[in-house]
């Protein structure tokens, strides 16, 4: 008995699961049991997910298709401060958020387009961008030259990015594990800190800032001081911190600060 | 860097041009980085101990968070699969009259299918069924304090004639394969209880002894009487004698008279 089940076992290669009462075991084939038993969730339901037609990331100019292009100032306030447009879900679920403020230059854009148009499936994911070409022109002057002689030629143009934007969106019939790889290569090249969140896990994010200001067991907070100018404090804040309550400083973001 | 406004003349009267003061417009114009920097500026120390103060601090909590199994947790939706395994649970719990739970420890398939063959010889068999799924069911039915049982990887041996030694004789077989406890007849029993039950003997060998422990004085009586006379005489003077012997020579006579 024994030395016949040994020799199916040799010979047989598939394995199946068995459940209720069995026949007689004597001519049976293995059958594998794992350690625990498996409590299988139900699969995502993508019936409401569109495609579009183009899935994959357009190219962006490099320069702006200007008859004249003025200099501009440099006016860093585009960096400054928490995003107030593009920083929600619109059509996809997945998306790379900026952590910080910075400059995003024509070849940041060209290595986003690159990396994800080849790794991402255009068969059942899309993905949208959420910012700009770039727009913004930035001057430099020649290398070695003085200081005066007017304002430099215009160099580069580049995209400003403020904390909280969404730079890409991704969405379709997937995941957020098929699809984090790709965007987290992706974030780690930015010039700015950036995540990958869903939509879920964004909205997750804002809820528990909001809990957090919510619960602080500690009386004095930053808004109430510099609302209150106790002690005289906005002599040594910014007129920003006033409506950042000392979350956000220049382009950068301090996340636990409540 | 710092460009200072120098002092500001002011004529005390107006045609004479004499100079009786100066304001000191002492202005110092700092000429710093910018607002916006690649670099974290340094705070000034006012504003360090404002964000020192305004720390953000937490709701105080009587245990940390990880230690206990949140309550929204407990009211998950059981998907169809979930459902189909409670009615096929519940179904065993009428049909079967004896179910065991068993630990598995078994590494292969081949010694499962060894222990599943020997069991079905005598008509006991081995169900599986997820923790998740029997833990809700057997709290919310009779068999509540079976519960604890269901912790690992376990397994039920259901028969419906409770054969509880042919059951350990196989189980001592395979050493993987540890008794937790067992529901027989609607009892539960820890793992003596299960070997004191299997020392019983059967319930047709317990019925006769009863019986027969009930109609041994009738049977016993039937039996002598069907002796020859003789033989019982004898018997009752020899009954006789043990009963009274100092009085043995006065009770002979009367039993001699008697036959």
């Amino acid at each position: 008995m024994i030395s016949l089940i040994k020799s199916a076992a040799g010979g047989l290669t598939g394995v199946c699961r068995v459940y209720g009462h069995q026949q007689v075991l004597s001519q049976c084939c293995l059958k594998t049991l794992p350690a625990g038993l498996k409590t299988f969730q139900v699969p995502p339901d993508y019936s409401d997910v569109f495609l579009p037609s183009k899935p994959k990331l357009k190219f962006l100019n490099k320069v702006p298709n200007l008859k004249k292009a003025k200099k501009e100032m440099k006016k860093l306030r585009d960096i400054q401060g928490p995003a107030k447009a593009s920083n929600t879900f619109i059509n996809g679920q997945y998306a790379i958020v900026a952590l910080g403020g910075g400059y995003l230059r024509w070849g940041h854009l060209e290595m986003i387009r690159l990396t994800i148009n080849r790794k991402m499936d255009s068969k059942t994911t899309f993905a949208r961008w959420r910012i700009n070409a770039p727009y913004k022109p930035i001057t430099r002057k020649g290398l070695g030259q003085r200081m005066g002689g007017g304002k430099g030629a215009i160099d580069h143009y580049v995209t400003p990015v403020r904390c909280g934007r969404l730079i890409i969106e991704m969405g379709g019939m997937v995941e957020l594990g098929e699809v984090e790889h790709i965007l987290s290569e992706v974030a780690k090249k930015l010039p700015f800190p950036a995540k990958v969140m869903s939509k879920e896990s964004h909205a997750e994010m804002l809820k528990m800032q909001a809990e957090k200001e919510q619960n602080n067991q500690n009386p004095w907070t930053f808004k109430r001081i510099a609302q209150g100018n106790m002690m005289g404090i906005r002599k040594v804040l910014s007129p920003f911190d006033l409506h950042n309550h000392g979350r956000y400083s220049g382009k950068f973001h301090f996340p636990e600060r409540v | 860097m710092a460009a200072t406004l120098f002092a500001k003349f002011v004529p005390k009267h107006g045609n004479g041009h004499h100079i009786y003061g100066w304001l000191p417009l002492t202005q110092t114009v700092r000429h710093g980085s910018k607002a916006v920097t690649r670099h974290r500026k340094p705070l000034h120390i006012l504003k360090q101990k404002l964000l020192a103060v305004t720390k953000y601090i937490p709701p105080p909590q009587p245990f940390p968070r990880g230690a206990y199994p949140s309550e929204s947790d407990h009211n998950q939706e059981d998907n169809g699969l979930m459902l189909l395994q409670k009615k096929d649970l519940k179904k065993i719990f009428e049909d079967y009259k004896m179910i065991a739970v068993v630990q598995n420890n078994c590494g292969n398939a081949e010694d499962m299918v060894i222990l599943k063959h020997r069991l079905h010889k005598h008509g006991i068999s081995v169900k599986f069924f997820p923790n998740k799924v029997t833990r809700p069911f057997l709290i919310n039915s009779i068999y509540c304090n079976m519960a604890p049982l269901f912790i690992g990887p376990t397994v039920l041996l259901v028969s419906k004639e409770p054969k509880v030694k042919e059951m350990l004789t196989s189980l001592r077989a395979s050493p993987q394969m540890t008794l937790l406890g067992a529901c027989i007849d609607d009892t539960l029993l820890s793992v003596q209880g299960i070997v004191s039950y299997s020392k019983l003997p059967a319930m047709t060998v317990v019925q006769g002894e009863l019986v027969s422990g009930l109609t041994m004085l009738t049977s016993h009586t039937a039996s002598l009487l069907q002796r020859h006379p003789a033989h019982l005489s004898s018997l009752l003077q020899q009954y006789i004698k043990q009963q009274n012997p100092n009085n043995g020579t006065e009770a002979s006579p009367t039993a001699e008279q008697a036959t």
